[in-house]
Parts: structure tokens; sequence; C-alpha cells
């Protein structure tokens, strides 16, 4: 399917441009009946874009809001709860239709029910929408002019306006307004990386070079930008049909998946749905066959399904997720979709760019050579000082090329700025050059002012050397100085004599194999070598009137003086190699896929550890062993490097073994769509993949990898539509800090649902117990609602805040098969062990309510029937005293209230264990996670406020509770506690054994 | 985001099931080994054999600390239920309906007065004392046979009219029916405050309306030599105190609503939530 996908993208993309390269102006100005000169009329114009549209591409189809809103309230559990309220609506009518006496109890719990679903769908469509508006919010821009002739005038327009036939007039700086077929240009180039991935920019003229119109060089397209020079041209494509927008259009058809998170938060749905169901029909079956009333018989199956289904979790996990997105954002992951936050920490496998990625996106300087000696220079992002030896007068006369033989210039107006941080007008090396001297030298500009230039070469392709003349700053020295720079081994053909210690020494054949294996080394780097000479011309054939002219350059150009060599590289961010060192420790494989050159790409990997120190590739092997590279065991390297030419002719079988059998990757000399061939592969390994894009070219790669980032600052708005996740600052240490998160949040979700899950059962045992013993009834539909979102919600909450128990960054990425959010041993431990002493501890607070009123727990065995009808008004306890029915019920509320407090007590047991998994509460601290105390607080509060505050209305079914009731269940709280400590403490010390298999979730 | 979830055929999910419950190369009975499961089991029987116990310790000491005379609290019943008899129920409360001459319609509302006066009988209540004072009868100590306390008799001839001794038939088929109201037992519960708490029955909502009552005992009273009342396990043989009204003028074929107040200090009648507390409503048609 990826030769296909492939096919398909060139197929669409030259189909639009069909073969308006090949024509000439005039059969092009017949086309689009447009004038070259004139251009369209703005009444032609306007007709054309009434029939094409503005020139725009259209953002991608959203789906429409009351979809997404709908979509939240028949997802999870709202099925369920909704089958509850229609249940609660047919009884209610039956028993109105029967004339019973209070049949609107049903109605209303119907009622709450539905109001449960609807409000939760509403927040979790609110919590949507504002993480989407984030974004929205971020791919806003400034509306693009574009300069046009139109009606033989030349006009600024909005770009959107463009039609097709318009002729545009480009320059330097301007981002292309559509795709444009050129008709005139004057040393245009345009810089392509957002379309092809190629970095270097390239040239345009008005020439048709090439059959296809993707490599054509009269072609500019949409949304690339012009580096350089002037350009007029002719649009031929607007909008959707530009190459960028069949390109925009072609991610978008590839499809939106479920992420991890959604797939683990279904599997537990299901599970709980079906518990809720399998419990709640085999009560039905079960008092249907004690003879209860099937109207009864669904009344219990309502409270058995509201009493399991967590209703609040849904809502709490989407709060948990956006406060990690919140997270995340501050540390520079803005998240587009709430669940990719999980996706990110299981992570298996990134694929990573390498420029503005991995590094500063900056030439600067990282070797020096001189006094045939390599000196290491500083690369770090906050440069103040260069630390290595400038003692030496050579330095002192490398130094002085540097800063004179130098076009570059700061812009004025910084002086306040960081040196590193100043905008230079200047291109790449020079920039670098101009920094490194400023930081050791200090004011570079007026040292250049007092070394006037009388003379200047500047670089071109054919020399491969600049070269200026100056005249000295030491005012008894009337010399003029000669320096010059470029590439290396040009540089020493035109030397006689080398610089050793500041004297100049012959140039003979041992130092030249001295600069050869100097050269060798830094190139071997994958450094940009530029190498330093200079020449003082003598006084007395060069007298200070001497009429310098670089035309027929009347100067010396060859037995000049080498001083020293100086190579540059794009350094990695600082904090990239920390970074790669933790996905690795966290089994994470960082793949590199770069269009740049092999050795840069391998000496980038090496410096940051993407290939580790001791690991060789195929040819380092071969090279070592002096063997061919086809009789190195492919087994014994760990590291491969892959050449996109390579990649191109590799089947998906060649491909799998590559990326099964190294686990140091680096392919470099890849196109985008290469890339999504890549992450395809590792998906195949079963790999969660992370992939990191720029241009709009990746963006198929985006939409295909598990979780695509997509560049903040370098990225295009296509490459950011397509991706989860932007990166604000493009560094990629921001995706591994992002890993930790997205691990943190997996497991403290885990504890959030087991937390939640462990009061289900303490809120199902009343009504089983109720249905086979015939009890009055424990606690109430209403009141469990209560719980689920009152009291509960919080301290659910301030579990994503809980700090990692162990490094989270030194276990492998969970396994998606295997590790699942909700796993048996989770759901038993929840649902059998603490859901179990929860239940005890709230039925003995029951029983002890009920007997201190008058009713011993003997006398409540199969009561029901009597207890709940209403003819009996004088209903007799254990003492022999008689109750009305009201008063019954008003003892069955407080009994409610018992039991709720109960549960709420234990629930802050169960809190303070859910903070851990395997630790014991003292080594992560009881008091590090201050939201948990929130949340302890908010549930007591809630708790007294609904005795005390609401106890006495009537409908809430809430009274007032005797103080000391409280503190019935507060022995079984404590021992929730301790068993689970020593739950803990036996995972600990025995791992691996038994009860560690069983009992750790 | 990527194609995570593989879709399955029907039959390789029963597959897949089938290998979950008996998996042949694992030797796995529902993802376990049968040992496995055997060491599972014993597990959760030593929890939960130690959690019963647990629940059977507390319930336990909760009844080692409750007293056996009286309840700790008697938070619900501050003030008592009131009862009548026959007591028909219809959808919205008592409904005492018959005609009176078809003798079925009223000879079942007869035999609950009956039956309820079963426990009236002289026979019936041997066991208690005599009491005369018109003073509650407070007993600190422990008087009566086997460590109980006195009990005060009522018979039913105390209801003269309506003790159905002298009309069997309560008054019904000459449309003068005999009601009986009983105040529900609270333990210790001192009702009037010395003054003797009596029935006072009117129309609902319209009290002016004479509605001619007479009541058995003489007034309407319950005696306070009844209460206080100390508990089932004091006084196994107490019953309670009741009133007979016999309603005189009942409008006949229209469906009158009846309200039987207790008056006296301590029992109030105006809890909006609960129609029988202190009070006892209901709707009679007497048709003929």
């Amino acid at each position: 399917s990826n030769s296909l996908t492939f096919c398909l993208l060139q197929f669409s993309l030259s189909f639009g441009i069909q073969d308006d390269h090949k024509l000439s102006a005039s059969e092009l100005e017949e086309k689009y009946g447009t004038s070259i000169n004139k251009g369209l009329s703005s009444s032609r114009a306007a007709e054309i874009l009434a029939r094409d549209g503005p020139n725009s591409l259209t953002p991608p189809k959203a789906t429409p809001e009351i979809v997404k809103f709908l979509k939240q309230m028949v997802g999870g559990f709202s099925i369920l709860l909704w089958i509850g309220a229609v249940f609660s609506w047919i009884s209610f009518g039956i028993q109105f239709a029967q004339g019973a006496e209070s049949p609107f109890d049903n109605l209303y719990l119907g009622v709450v029910l539905a109001l449960v679903v609807i409000l939760t769908g509403i927040f979790a469509y609110y919590q949507e929408a504002k993480s989407t508006n984030i974004m929205a919010s971020f791919s806003k821009m400034i509306p693009q002019q574009a300069l046009v002739i139109r009606d033989a005038e030349k006009k600024e327009l909005p770009a959107e306006q463009l039609v097709v036939g318009d002729i545009v007039e480009i320059k330097g700086g301007d981002r292309i307004p559509a795709d444009i077929r050129l008709i005139s240009a004057q040393g245009c180039k345009v810089d392509n990386s957002s379309l092809t991935g190629e970095s270097e920019p390239q040239s345009r003229s008005c020439d048709f070079t090439h059959e296809n119109p993707l490599e054509t060089k009269n072609i500019a397209f949409y949304s690339t930008t012009c580096v350089e020079g002037t350009a007029t041209g002719i649009v031929i494509n607007t909008g959707d049909r530009t190459v960028i927008g069949r390109i925009a259009s072609l991610a978008s058809g590839v499809g939106n998946e479920k992420t991890p998170i959604a797939i683990e938060i279904e599997h537990f749905v299901y599970l709980v749905a079906g518990v809720a169901i399998s419990i709640g029909v085999l009560f039905f079956i079960i008092s249907v066959s004690m003879r209860y009333k099937i109207l009864d018989s669904i009344i219990f199956l309502i409270g058995i399904i509201v009493a399991n289904v967590p209703e609040g979790l849904l809502a709490t996990v989407t709060v948990s997720l956006s406060l990690t997105a919140k997270r995340m954002a501050k540390k520079n992951c803005l998240v587009k979709n709430l669940e990719a936050v999980e996706t990110l920490g299981s992570t298996s496998i990134i694929c990573s760019d390498k420029t503005g990625t991995l590094t500063q996106n900056r030439m600067t300087v990282a070797h020096l050579w001189f006094d045939n000696q390599i000196y290491s220079a500083d690369t770090s992002e906050d440069q103040t000082t260069q630390p290595f030896d400038q003692s030496s007068p050579s330095w002192t006369a490398l130094s002085k090329i540097v800063t004179l033989c130098n076009r570059a210039e700061f812009r004025p107006g910084q002086e306040n700025l960081p040196i590193m941080k100043r905008v230079v007008v200047g291109d790449a090396s020079e920039t670098a050059l101009l920094k490194f001297a400023e930081v050791i030298l200090g004011d570079v500009m007026s040292i250049r002012a007092q070394n006037k230039k009388v003379a200047e070469i500047p670089f071109n392709s054919t020399n491969k050397f600049q070269l200026s003349i100056h005249e000295t700053d030491d005012p008894n020295d009337k010399r003029f100085l000669l320096v010059m720079k470029g590439a290396p081994e040009r540089i020493l053909e035109r030397c006689s004599t080398i610089m050793i210690n500041g004297k100049e020494e012959p140039l003979d054949s041992e130092k030249a194999e001295a600069f050869q294996t100097a050269y060798m080394e830094l190139g071997g780097m994958g450094e940009r070598v530029l190498g330093f000479c200079h020449l003082y011309l003598p006084e007395n054939e060069f007298p200070d009137t001497y009429p310098f002219d670089t035309d027929s350059m009347n100067f010396p150009t060859s037995n000049l003086c080498f001083v020293g060599l100086l190579s540059m590289i794009d350094p990695p961010r600082s904090t990239v190699p920390d970074a790669v060192s933790k996905c690795r420790s966290a089994g994470i494989k960082v793949i590199m896929v770069t269009g740049d050159h092999p050795i840069t790409a391998k000496a980038i990997a090496k410096s940051v550890g993407i290939i580790s120190a001791t690991s060789e590739t195929v040819e380092d092997i071969a090279k070592r062993l002096n063997i061919p590279v086809e009789q190195v065991n492919r087994r014994e390297a760990t590291a491969a490097v892959v050449n996109g030419m390579e990649l191109k002719d590799m089947s998906l079988q060649q491909l799998d073994d590559i990326l099964c059998n190294h686990s140091e990757i680096v392919f470099a000399r890849t196109s985008p769509q290469q890339k999504l061939i890549i992450v395809e592969g590792c998906q195949r390994q079963g790999a969660v993949v992370a992939v990191t894009g720029d241009g709009v070219n990746d963006s198929p790669a985006l939409k295909k990898a598990d979780i695509g980032i997509a560049m903040g600052i370098a990225g295009s708005d296509a490459a950011k539509n397509a991706a989860d996740m932007v990166l604000l600052d493009d560094n990629f240490a921001s995706i591994v800090t992002g890993v930790e998160e997205g691990r943190l949040i997996f497991d403290n979700l885990k504890k959030t649902i087991a937390y939640t899950l462990t009061k289900n059962i303490a809120e199902l045992c009343p009504f089983l117990i109720y249905i086979i013993a015939s009890i009055p009834m424990p606690i109430g539909t209403i009141t469990i609602l209560f719980i689920d979102l009152g009291t509960d919600i919080i301290p659910s909450v301030a579990l994503a805040y809980e700090k990692a128990e162990s490094d989270i960054m030194n276990r492998r990425p969970r396994n998606k098969k295997k590790d699942r959010l909700v796993n048996e041993q989770l759901a038993v431990y929840s649902y059998l062990q603490i859901g179990i002493i929860q239940s005890v501890g709230a039925f003995v607070t029951y029983f002890t309510v009920y007997a201190e009123q008058g009713f011993l727990p003997s006398t409540l065995l199969g009561v029901r029937v009597d207890w709940e009808n209403n003819a009996i008004n004088d209903f007799e306890d254990s003492y022999g005293q008689e109750w009305t029915k009201y008063q019954r019920m008003y003892l069955q509320w407080t009994g409610y209230t018992a039991f709720f407090v109960s549960i709420t007590i234990q629930q802050v047991a169960d809190l303070i264990i859910r903070k851990t998994r395997r630790n014991s509460i003292f080594q992560q601290g009881l008091f590090r996670n201050k939201v948990i105390w929130v949340g302890i607080f908010s549930q007591i509060g809630i708790a007294l406020i609904l005795s005390y505050g609401l106890g006495h209305v009537t409908a809430l079914n809430f009274i007032p509770l005797r103080f000391q009731y409280w503190f019935v269940a507060v022995p079984f709280a404590i021992l929730i506690w301790v068993y689970d400590e020593v739950r803990k403490l036996f995972i600990r010390r025995y791992p691996g054994s038994w009860w560690d298999k069983n009992m750790y979730y | 985001m990527a194609t995570l979830n593989e879709k399955k055929t029907c039959s390789e999910r029963m597959e897949n099931f089938r290998r979950f419950v008996w998996n042949p190369e694992t030797k796995l009975f529902m993802g376990r080994t049968l040992i496995n499961w055997v060491w599972i089991s014993l597990y959760y029987l030593a929890f939960y054999v130690v959690m019963t116990g647990l629940f059977a310790l507390s319930i336990y000491s909760l009844m080692r600390t409750v007293n056996p005379y009286e309840p700790d609290y008697q938070d619900q019943l501050k003030s008592p239920g009131v009862t009548l008899r026959p007591d028909v129920y219809g959808d919205r409360g008592l409904q005492i309906y018959y005609n009176t001459s078809e003798n079925k319609t009223w000879e079942r509302l007869v035999t609950t007065l009956q039956t309820f006066l079963t426990a009236y009988t002289p026979a019936a209540q041997h066991l208690n004392v005599n009491c005369t004072g018109d003073k509650y009868f407070i007993q600190d100590t422990f008087d009566g046979p086997n460590n109980t306390k006195l009990s005060c008799k009522f018979t039913s001839d105390m209801l003269q009219n309506c003790s159905g001794i002298a009309d069997p038939t309560f008054g019904f088929p000459e449309g003068k029916p005999c009601f009986i109201i009983k105040m529900n037992r609270i333990i210790k519960f001192y009702p009037g405050n010395g003054t003797a708490p009596r029935v006072d029955c009117t129309y609902v909502g319209d009290e002016s309306r004479p509605l001619e009552v007479d009541y058995y005992p003489v007034n309407g009273t319950f005696n306070l030599h009844y209460f206080p009342y100390y508990g089932k396990k004091a006084q196994p043989t107490y019953s309670n105190p009741l009133v007979a009204v016999k309603f005189l003028n009942i409008t006949r074929n229209v469906e009158l609503k009846i309200v039987c107040k207790i008056i006296g200090a301590g029992i109030t009648f105006d809890n909006v939530h609960d129609p029988y507390e202190g009070k006892v409503e209901f709707k009679l048609k007497i048709e003929n």
C-alpha cells in the first residue's frame, strides 16, 4: 500500500500542473486569458474568483458540533444510564396507570439519570472544545499579501483573492502566494523544504528544465518561500488545487484511528458494563424467581446498574488528561487531542527530525585547527566565553582573518541581547564566524572599522574562496593585510607557507600531511570545514595609494601563508543527549530521519547518543577489520545509517530487517515521503510511533504515526494540522518530558479507576442483600449518585497530581496488548477485596444505626414487605415500640446517610492507599501531593453539607446524622489501609512471587 | 493516529474464548493453571472467612453495647403514630366504604374489629393488673413476675357500646359504626404532661361542622396509668389502651373525610410529611 500511496501522490501532484511548465509565455497568456504586462481585468478576476473560490486551503472537514455533542451523550456508560432512565419512566408509567401512591419517585429518578448523562456529556464536550480551541487560536495567522498586476496596475491584494491567470511579482523573503509558472526571474531562489524536505535553496528561472513539473525550475509552489532575488509569474493553481493543497487533502484522507487510551477506556467501559449487566440480569432473574413483582425487579435492576456504573469516572478521566495536557503545554508540548497525552507515554519509537529538533538549527564553530593541533570550541546555546587556549600568536592571526574576511553584520540595536540571540545579516557560516569572533574578541564591528577594508572579492562557487584586503590597525605598520577563507583544499593550494606558533614555516609535505589528517578528521565529524590564510603585502610594492582592482586581481592570490582551519556544525541542543539517554533507559528507540548528508547525520547521532559511543555500523566494522562490507556479520552491528537512496530500492522485508535488527538507526538523505514508509515499517513491528515533522510533505507521516508531533516554530500549518501535538520550542527534550507525563498519567489513571471502582461494590452490595435478605433498603439510588458525582469527584481528580512512584523513565514502554489500563488484578483487588471490606464497614454502620434506634439486626431480616407497606403504621420494633410508615422511612434515610457517610470515610482510606501501587505510603509521603488533601477535605466537607446542610430537604433523602455514626466505619478504614500496606510490603519483598502476580495491579 | 484495533471475525472470537477457557498448550484454565486456581480460591476463602468473622465480631459487640430494655435513641419517635381499626387502605390512605344493605361489605370490617379485640378479652389480659389511679404508672423496680414490670389491664368492655359485646356488629348495619383508635407505643413516653390525652374527631378542613361522636371510654381519654411504656422485655404483657369512636350522624352516600386527633401535651399532629403522627385521617362512605 505504500508504493500505491506514493504513486497516488505523484500522480495527483503532477496532474494538477499539467504541462504549464512546457508552454511559452504567449501560450500561457492565451491559455489563461491574461496579459503579462497588464494582468487580468478586475472584473475578469472577480469572475474567476467566483468560479474557483478563494485562494486558501480548506481546513480539514470538522465533525459538526452537534454530532460531537451527541456522541458525548451516547458514549461510554451513557447508554447504560439511558436504559436505567427509560426503565424508571416505564415503571413510573405502569405505577401511574395503576394509581399507586408515590409513583413520582421513579419519574424523578429517570430525570436525574438523564440529567447525569446530559451534564457529563456537556462537560466532556466542553473539555474537548476547550482543547480544540487552543489549537484553533494557535493556527490563526496574519493574512498574507501579494503584489499583483491587475488592470495594468500593481496592487497589493490579500493572497486569498488571487485567481488563476493573475500576474504576481515576488521578491526575496516573500511566501509564494500560489502555484506560479515563472515568466521572468532575476537570481531567484526558493526554499522548498516544506515541500520536498530539501533544505538547500533552489534557484528558479523561467526555463523549462524537467519533464516532471515537480522538478522543473520554472514553477514555484504555494507556501514555499522565496529566499532571494525577484521573479514574476502567472498563477496557475490556487487554493486546494495547488500542490500543497493536494498533499494536505491527501493527508486528511489518512484516517484517524483510536488512540491507545481510547482503546483502554473502551475496554474498561466494556468490563464494567459487562459486570453491571450480568449482575443486573442475574439479580433480575433471582428477584423474579423469589416472587418479587416484575416492576420491583425492574427497579432493583435500575439500582444495580446505577450502583455499578461509575458515573463520574469518564469526566474525571477527561479532567485528568486535560490537567496533564496543561502541564505539558507549560513544558512546550501543546496537545491537540487530549488522548494523545497518554499515547506519548506508550510511545516505543520516536522518529525524530534532525535539524532544529535535535540540533540548534544554526551553524556554530565547533573545532579549530592551528599550530598542528585541533581545539574544540564550546557549542552550547548560551556560550559567553571560549575556553580553548588562545595564547598562541597563530590564534591572533587566525582571529584577525575570521573577523575581517567576513561580510556578515549584526542588525543594529541589539547591543543588550546576548550574542547568541542577536540577529545577523549574512549566511549561516559567516554568521557562525561572526558570533564566534564576537564572543572571543568583543566588538567585531569596531575591529573591522580599525582595519579599513580596501578591496573585497565575495565568495562564489567557481573560486570557492572569499578574499578581502585591509589596512592594519597598527599605525606603524603601513602594509596591507590580505585575508582569505574558503574550501580548505583550495586555500591550501594557494599557500606556500604555514604558520606555526606565529612563525611562518615552509609548507612541506609533512605539514601538508598534517593538514590533510586534520581536514579529514574534522570532515569526518560531519562538520563544514573552512581554511584561512593571509598575506601581508609588502609596503614597497603596495603603497597606501595602490589601486586594488578585484576584477583584474592586481595583487597576489598565491604563495599565501596558511593559518588554520575552522569547522562548523549545526550543534546538538545541549538538552538533547540527556533526553536521548533518558529515552534509552525508558526503552524508547530513537530513530533519526533527516534529509542531511549521512556523515553529518551520523556525527550528530553520535554526539547526541542516538548512536552510542561503543556501537558500530556495518561500515565501521568493515573498516576496522579491513574487510569488504559484504563479509561483515550484520548481526554484530547494532547501529545502522541508511541512505535514502538505499531505502528507495529496499523491499518492505529488508526495511523490517533493519528496523528489527539494529537498535540505533539513522536515516539520512531521506525525503519526507520516505518518512511515511519508515513510520509504517515501525508500526509493523507493533510499536507505538511518535514522529516529528515540520514540512507540508510530512503531514501524511504525521497522520500515520500514532502520535504526530509538529514543530511550533519551524512547522508549517499543514504539519500542525496533521499532528496530534505541537512542540512549541521545537526541542526534542520536550518530547521526553511529554513521554514522562504521558506515562505518569497512565499510572495515575489506573489509580483513579481503582479508587472509583472500589466503592461500586459498597454501593452494589446493599441492593443484593436487600433483595436476598429482605432488609430495609440500606442506600438509595440518589444517594449513590451523590457519591459518584459528589464526594468522589475531586479525590479521583487529585490522584492525577500524584508523583511517580519510582523512576518512570527507567522502565520499558507499556505493551499495548498486555499492560492494560484496567487489568484483572486491579478489578479483582478493587471489587473483591477492598470493595468487600468497605461493604462490611458500611453494613456495620447500617446495623448500628438501626439497632440503636430500636431495630436489632435479627428483627431486620425478612422485614422488607411489611417495612415498605404503606398500610402498616404501627410497625413493631425490637423493643415493642410502634412506628408509622413515615417514621420508618425517616429511619431508612438515616440509614442511607449512615451508609453514605461510611463509604465516604472508607473512601478516604481508599484514596490514601491508591496513592501508590507498590511503595509504602511513607515512602511516597503523605503530604507531597497537596491536592489529595484538598480531595479528602472536599469529600468530608461535601458529606457534612449533605448531611447537616441539606438534611432537611426531603427529596434528597439525607438526614442530619448523629455525630458518632461518622466513626463506626473508621476501624474498617484503618483496616483497608493496613491491609494495603501489607499487600505492598509483600509485593516489594517478594517480587515475582505468587503474591506479586496476583496482587499487583 | 494509527490502526491499533484489529478486526476479528466471530469464529476467531469464539476460538479465542475457547482457548481462554482451556488452553491445552499452556494448560491454563481461564488464564490460570489449576493449582493456581486452588491457591487463589484458598486465599479468597480465607479472606472471606476473616471478613465474615470481623463482621460477626462487630455485630456481637454491637449487641453487647445496646440496652436490652430500651433503645439508645428515639430520634424518629418524638410523637406517637395513631392507627385506626378497621384499617382498609386504598390508593390514598384509609378508606372505609360499605353498604348497610350488603352484609358482605361490612362483615369483614366487623371481623377485623372482633379479631383485633381478641387481645383485649379478660382471658388475654389476665396477667395484667387492675389500675385505678389517674396518674402515670411509674415503676422504677421490676415488681412483676420473672423480673418484669407490671402492665395495666385494658379490656374490651371498657369500650362499652363499641366493645362488641352488646352489639357484635359494632353499629355498622345501622350506619353508626364504631372505630377503634390506637396510639402507638413509645418507650418512656409520657403523653399529656399529667393530663390524660383524648381523642377528638372532626371533619377534615371544616372543624366547625358538627360531627356527632360518642367516645368510649368517657371523653375519649387514654388513662395516664397506661403510661409510660417500659418496652417489650420489661412489660411483655403490655397492651395499648384504646379509644373507640362511634359516629352517630353520618350522611349516607357521601364520601366524608374525617380526622381523629389525639389532643395532649407532647403529641404533635402537624407534621406535614407524616399523615399518621398524632392523628389518623380516613375517608368514610356509607351507602344504602
